[in-house]
């Protein structure tokens, strides 16, 4: 246990210091102090229409730290033989996978509430809103992203297991992209009694992709017609379980192959 | 010509009891590339003494750090058997014991001396005050106690070099890889770094190390083995290795007639002033010469009996078309 802290510790400093992630970071932060100002300029800038871009810029500034934190996690490890040292001393493989994933989540998690931070105060600002209650439609959604981008951290430590970086950032953004905007049309081949080919690869990739949507109050709010309930914990839940339980599998395959892997 | 009967003295089973550090059997590693399979480690046979310094010695891609990293599960071996500490490879246990110094190592380099060893020192399972004082007494041992502050990024290779080392000792380990600990120094930072390895050797650790550098192997190593495209050509003690040199015999007031006769095959002669330097293989009858010179009048100056040189091993070996690991026989 201790050492899957220390190196899940290190990988946490290093991300932290890592000067690329800041820069994405800073755009981030600018875009999301920006937004407000934007928004209240134009004529149809109202409360909801508010939150949902600023959740967007959120979701997609996050999604990209997680993915540029991760993917480059293994390889690094590798060309800077770090790791050689690591595994020389009495650290399993799966204590070293896990200890630097752990990091890298903990990290995203403090650039999430950095970031989560400055967007309440400029909303509360610009709205004038100062409660609890009024501020809850933002920090719902954004402890919501937290489970989805350690979900998409998984899916990169998955990928970087046998692919080099620059396939890992394709087939991660597919992944992320199909597990949220296509999962509720294959979903519909499951409900759907159906067969045939297309009916079964959309169920396959309906059960094997993760469905980053069902982790996503914004979406259900816009696109199921009918608001979400701020303490519908039930949803909430369902969607928490669902990523451990993803990020679990993903953990476990990625330690099967970085077993066998040649470092 | 190979394996018609392997190099198999005996089953692992019953050398267990054996003071072996190391042991390899037919130790293999391939990798393929488009159209062929190419042994990178060719069926290499080892035998490390416990409380020795063994060279591991070859030239560019020899196959050493493959070996190395094979003895330490960083990569697999694709045939063979290994056995370290008494274990056969794979078994995480035994990284208690043991450590690795990688050649051109890098570290977190934001890190500062003191917490690259407190990170280490959590991989080992150290806690608090014992942990503490141990990195406190190896950064005083390789003399870093004032740098230990300054992050990683600002040392030196040569104090790079010694927080590696300080590093690979915080478990107290018996057996120590060394992959090219003195590359790329300056001759100052050699010195210190042979001196600490001998000092490891002096508290009976087994210390095996692969290096270019033939004069501290020389200087440090009990025993060595040369490798050459994966294959061991040469195993064995230094002392013996390096034996049946040269002789060279200083002479003066050498008449001209003789010096002609002394010119044998295998002798060099060279001449500075009155004063007339015989370099001779040790397998020429020297005494002769000497008992000629004297009868001539000549003075024989000094004798002076020549170890080979490791390098002159190294060439000799790297240079020689036969293979002599065993494995044919
Ligand atoms: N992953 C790999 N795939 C293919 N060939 C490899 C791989 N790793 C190493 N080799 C080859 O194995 C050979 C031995 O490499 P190794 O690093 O063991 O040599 P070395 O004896 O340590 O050399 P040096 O003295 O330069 O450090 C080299 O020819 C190298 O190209
Ligand atoms: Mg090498």
């Amino acid at each position: 246990m201790n050492a899957i802290f220390a190196i899940a510790g290190t990988t946490l400093g290093e991300a932290i210091r890592r000067k690329v992630l800041l820069i994405i970071m800073m755009v981030g932060l600018t875009m999301l102090i920006l937004t407000p100002a934007i928004s209240s300029l134009s004529i149809r800038g109202q409360h909801d229409v508010l939150i949902q871009m600023v959740l967007g810029i959120l979701k997609i500034t996050s999604a990209i730290l997680a993915v540029t934190l991760t993917v480059y996690l293994l390889p690094n490890e590798v060309e800077r033989r770090t790791i050689y040292t690591i595994l020389s001393k009495p650290v399993l493989r799966s204590q070293f996978l896990i200890g630097k994933y752990l990091g890298s989540v903990g990290a995203l998690a403090i650039m999430l509430v950095m970031m989560t931070v400055v967007l309440l105060v400029a909303f509360a600002i610009q709205q004038s809103a100062w409660s609890v209650s009024q501020l809850m439609p933002i920090i719902q959604p954004a402890f919501l992203l937290l489970f989805q981008m350690a979900l998409l951290a998984a899916v990169a430590m998955f990928f970087s297991t046998f692919s080099t970086p620059v396939i890992n950032f394709f087939l991660t953004g597919l992944v992320f992209i199909f597990g949220t905007l296509m999962n509720p049309i294959f979903e519909t081949y499951v409900t759907r009694e159906s067969s045939g080919f297309m009916s079964i690869v959309a169920r396959v990739a309906h059960y094997v992709i993760p469905n980053f949507g069902s982790l996503d109050i914004s979406s259900g709010a816009t696109q199921g017609g009918q608001v979400m309930r701020g303490g519908d914990l039930v949803y909430m839940t369902q969607g928490m379980i669902m990523a451990l339980v993803y990020i679990g599998i993903l953990l476990i395959l990625s330690v099967l192959v970085f077993d066998n892997k040649e470092v | 010509m190979d394996g018609i009967l392997p190099h198999c003295p005996k089953p692992l089973e019953e050398t267990l009891d054996l003071a072996l550090a190391i042991r390899t059997e037919a130790l293999t590693k391939a990798y393929k590339t488009r159209t062929r399979r190419v042994d990178v480690v060719h069926k290499l046979n080892l035998e490390v003494e416990e409380g020795e310094i063994f060279g591991f010695l070859g030239p560019n891609g020899a196959g050493k750090t493959t070996t190395i990293k094979m003895l330490l599960s960083i990569i697999y071996p694709t045939s063979g058997k290994a056995e370290v500490l008494g274990k056969e490879i794979g078994n995480i246990a035994i990284h208690r014991k043991l450590s690795y110094l990688p050649e051109k190592p890098y570290y977190y380099e934001h890190m500062t001396g003191k917490e690259i060893l407190n990170f280490y020192a959590r991989l080992f399972n150290l806690r608090g005050d014992d942990k503490d004082k141990k990195i406190d007494e190896l950064l005083e041992y390789v003399n870093l106690a004032n740098a230990a502050g300054k992050p990683i990024s600002q040392y030196s290779k040569g104090m790079q070099q010694r927080i590696g080392l300080a590093q690979s000792l915080l478990n107290d380990p018996q057996l120590l890889f060394l992959d090219e600990p003195t590359a790329g120094l300056d001759p100052i930072a050699h010195v210190e770094i042979r001196d600490l390895i001998l000092r490891m050797r002096e508290q009976g650790k087994t210390v095996f190390i692969s290096s270019h550098e033939l004069s501290d192997v020389e200087r440090i190593c009990d025993r060595v083995a040369i490798l050459n495209t994966g294959r061991v050509k040469v195993q064995g003690k230094l002392d013996d290795l390096l034996r049946g040199g040269r002789v060279e015999i200083t002479a003066e007031g050498v008449p001209q007639d003789l010096r002609e006769k002394i010119n044998h095959d295998g002798v060099i002669i060279s001449q500075h002033g009155d004063r007339l330097i015989i370099d001779a293989a040790d397998t020429i009858p020297t005494a002769d010469f000497i008992d000629a010179i004297r009868a001539a009048k000549g003075t024989i100056v000094s004798i002076i009996p020549r170890r080979k040189r490791l390098e002159d091993l190294f060439v000799e070996t790297i240079q020689s078309k036969d293979d002599v690991d065993g494995s044919n026989g």
